[in-house]
C-alpha cells in the first residue's frame, strides 16, 4: 500500500481527471476503473454546465488539444446520482475533482461532498484553461490559492489534493500556499493553454479558440513542475502529463512524485493504466 | 472489450478511396456502429473512428479517404482496433426492405452489406462514386453539384437512413420530416476515445451538447436541434 496524502492506494497509478468516465467505461468496455488504484472523477462544478461548443478536440504533434469546458450535471445531481452509481461499480477509492469560479463555489462544493462517504478525497482543480474565470485565475495567485484551499480544508476532513497548471511563473510559491491552506497532496499538472489553426480558413480549429495541450507534448513541462514543487514542499505529489509507459511514470517518480496519473494515453489504449502499473512492479 | 492488435491483410483501391482489409477477425458491430483504429507504430497519437464492415471475403474491412490526412492508416502493417462501439441503426426486419438509404461521400460505408429498397448516393467525382459498389441496393448516383435531396423519392419508403456530412444529413432529415417518414441519421464528430471518456465528440442533440460516441453515431433525426 502507498500513502498518497492520507489516501491508501494499492499501487501508484491513477487516472487523470476528465479522461475516464467510469459509468461509460463500465457500460462500453466492461471495466470502470481500468486498473487504476484510485478513480479520479471529471471536475464537477456547482451548477450544470453544457461545456464548450464543438469542435472540442484536435490532434497536435505528439498530443491532443482540448477545449471541453467542464460539462457536467452540477454538484446536486452528481451527489444524488453520479457519485452513488460510480461507487457501485468502482472498487477503489474515489477522488472527486471540483472546480468553480470563486472561493465560495469551492466552499459550497466541499460542503456538499463532506457528508458523502464515497468521496474518499477531493482534488481542487485550480488549473482548467478552458473556462473563462475562476479556476486557473485562482490557482495562479498565491493568496487566492491559500484561501481556497483553507476554505475547502475547513469543510472537508478527508485527503485534499490541489491540482495546478504547468507554466506558472512562481510554482514554488503557489505550492507553498496550497500547503499553508492545508493541502495533503499536489497534482501536477493540468494541460497547458494552446491553440491550433485551420489551415484552410485561417480560423482557430477549436470552437472555443484555445484549448489545453495534453499528451507527450506536455511531459517535459509537467516533469519540470514536479521537480520545482518537490524542491519547495514536502507533501505528496501526483505527477501527470504525457505518461504513456512505465518508464515515463518512473521519470516522474524519480523527479519526486509519489504517484502518477494517466490521462490522454487512455484514449488510444484503455489498457494503459493497467500496463503501466504492471510495468512499475517488474523493472 | 479490449484493444486488439491485428495484421492488415491488404489495401485495395476503391475508386478514390482505400479499402483496408484486416487479416484477423475482430468483432464487427451492426451497420452504423464504429471502431477506433490506430497504427501502433505510426506518427498519429490518437485513433480514428471508422465504419467497420465485413468485406466480400468475410473479413473485417473499412474504407478511408486518403485525402483526409488519415492516409497513413492505409500504409500500416498492423492496427490496434477497439470494436464494436456506439449505437447503429435501429431496424426491424420488414423495415429494412422498405428503407431508403441516403449517403454522402465516405458516409456510404455504414451501409455496406445493407439490403435496402433503394440507395441515393452523392459524391464529389465519378472516382468517389465507385464506392457505391459496397451497397446491395438499386442505386441512384448524384455527382456534385447535384444534391442527394434533388427529386428524393420517398414513395413506398418506411424509413430513411442517412449518412454523410452534417449539412447533407440535416437536409435529408428535413425532407423526410416534411413527408412524415421516420428518419435515422449517422453523424460524424472528431473522436479521441470512442468510449465516453474524453467528451470531445460533442454534437448538438436534444438542444444541448451530447457525446456522439455514446448517443450515436446513429440518432433519430428528431434529436437534431
Ligand atoms: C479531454 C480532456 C479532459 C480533461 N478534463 C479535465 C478536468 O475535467 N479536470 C481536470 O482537472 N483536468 C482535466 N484534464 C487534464 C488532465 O487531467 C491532465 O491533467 C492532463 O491531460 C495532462 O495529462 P495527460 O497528458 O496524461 O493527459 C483533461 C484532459 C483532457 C485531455
Ligand atoms: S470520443 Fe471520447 S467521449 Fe466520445
Amino acid at each position: 500500500m502507498i500513502a498518497l496524502g492520507g489516501l491508501q492506494i494499492a499501487h501508484p497509478v491513477l487516472n487523470a481527471s476528465g479522461t475516464l468516465d467510469a459509468l461509460s467505461a463500465h457500460a462500453v468496455l466492461g471495466d470502470a476503473s481500468l486498473g487504476c488504484a484510485a478513480h479520479v472523477t471529471k471536475t464537477i462544478t456547482p451548477l450544470a454546465r453544457e461545456g464548450n461548443p464543438a469542435p472540442r478536440i484536435t490532434e497536435i504533434s505528439c498530443g491532443l488539444l482540448n477545449s471541453i469546458g467542464l460539462p457536467g450535471p452540477g454538484i446536486d445531481r452528481f451527489c444524488a446520482e453520479v457519485l452513488p452509481a460510480t461507487a457501485a461499480i468502482v472498487d477503489v477509492p474515489i477522488v472527486v475533482s471540483i472546480g468553480g469560479f470563486s472561493i465560495d463555489d469551492y466552499a459550497l462544493l466541499a460542503d456538499r461532498l463532506s457528508p458523502c462517504p464515497a468521496a474518499a478525497a477531493i482534488e481542487l482543480n485550480l488549473s482548467c484553461p478552458n473556462v473563462k474565470t475562476g479556476c486557473l485565475a485562482i490557482g495562479s495567485d498565491v493568496g487566492e490559492t491559500e484561501a481556497v484551499t483553507a476554505a475547502v480544508r475547513a469543510r472537508f476532513a478527508r485527503p485534499l489534493f490541489v491540482k495546478l497548471a504547468p507554466g506558472l511563473a512562481d510554482l514554488a510559491s503557489i505550492a507553498r500556499a496550497a500547503v499553508a491552506g492545508g493541502a495533503d497532496a499536489l497534482t501536477l499538472t493540468n494541460t497547458a493553454r494552446g491553440m491550433a489553426m485551420h489551415r484552410g480558413t485561417g480560423e482557430p480549429l477549436l470552437g472555443a479558440r484555445t484549448g489545453g495541450v495534453s499528451g507527450p507534448a506536455l511531459r517535459p513541462q509537467a516533469l519540470a513542475a514536479v521537480d520545482a514543487a518537490r524542491a519547495a514542499v514536502d507533501i505528496a505529489i501526483v505527477g501527470v502529463g504525457g505518461i504513456e509507459t512505465a518508464d515515463d511514470a518512473r521519470d516522474y517518480l524519480a523527479a519526486g512524485a509519489t504517484a502518477v496519473a494517466v490521462g490522454t494515453a487512455i484514449f488510444p489504449d484503455p489498457g494503459a493504466p493497467r500496463r503501466i502499473a504492471a510495468g512499475l512492479v517488474t523493472p | 472489450m479490449e484493444l486488439t492488435e491485428v495484421a492488415v491483410a491488404g489495401v485495395d483501391r476503391l475508386g478514390a478511396y482505400a479499402l483496408v482489409r484486416l487479416a484477423d477477425d475482430v468483432p464487427v458491430g451492426p451497420p452504423g456502429t464504429f471502431a477506433m483504429v490506430r497504427d501502433p507504430v505510426g506518427a498519429a497519437f490518437l485513433p480514428r473512428p471508422v465504419g467497420l464492415f465485413r468485406a466480400a471475403d468475410g473479413r473485417p474491412a473499412f474504407l478511408i479517404d486518403p485525402s483526409l490526412g488519415i492516409g497513413s492508416l492505409a500504409r500500416a502493417e498492423r492496427l490496434a482496433v477497439l470494436s464494436p462501439l456506439g449505437r447503429g441503426f435501429v431496424l426491424e426486419g420488414a423495415e429494412v426492405a422498405r428503407a431508403l438509404l441516403v449517403a454522402g461521400g465516405i458516409g456510404i460505408t455504414v451501409f455496406a452489406g445493407v439490403r435496402a429498397a433503394r440507395l441515393v448516393a452523392g459524391f464529389r467525382s465519378p472516382e468517389h462514386a465507385v464506392a457505391t459498389s459496397l451497397v446491395d441496393a438499386p442505386a441512384t448516383i448524384r455527382l456534385a453539384p447535384a444534391l442527394v435531396t434533388d427529386d428524393l423519392d420517398l414513395d413506398g419508403i418506411a424509413v430513411v437512413l442517412a449518412s454523410g456530412p452534417a449539412g447533407m444529413v440535416r437536409a435529408v432529415a428535413a425532407v423526410a420530416a416534411a413527408a412524415g417518414v421516420p428518419c435515422q441519421v449517422a453523424l460524424e464528430a472528431p473522436m479521441a476515445c470512442g468510449f465516453g471518456a474524453c467528451y470531445g465528440c460533442a454534437v448538438r442533440l436534444d438542444g444541448t451538447w451530447k457525446r456522439l460516441c455514446i448517443e450515436g453515431p446513429v440518432v433519430a433525426a428528431e434529436r437534431l436541434t
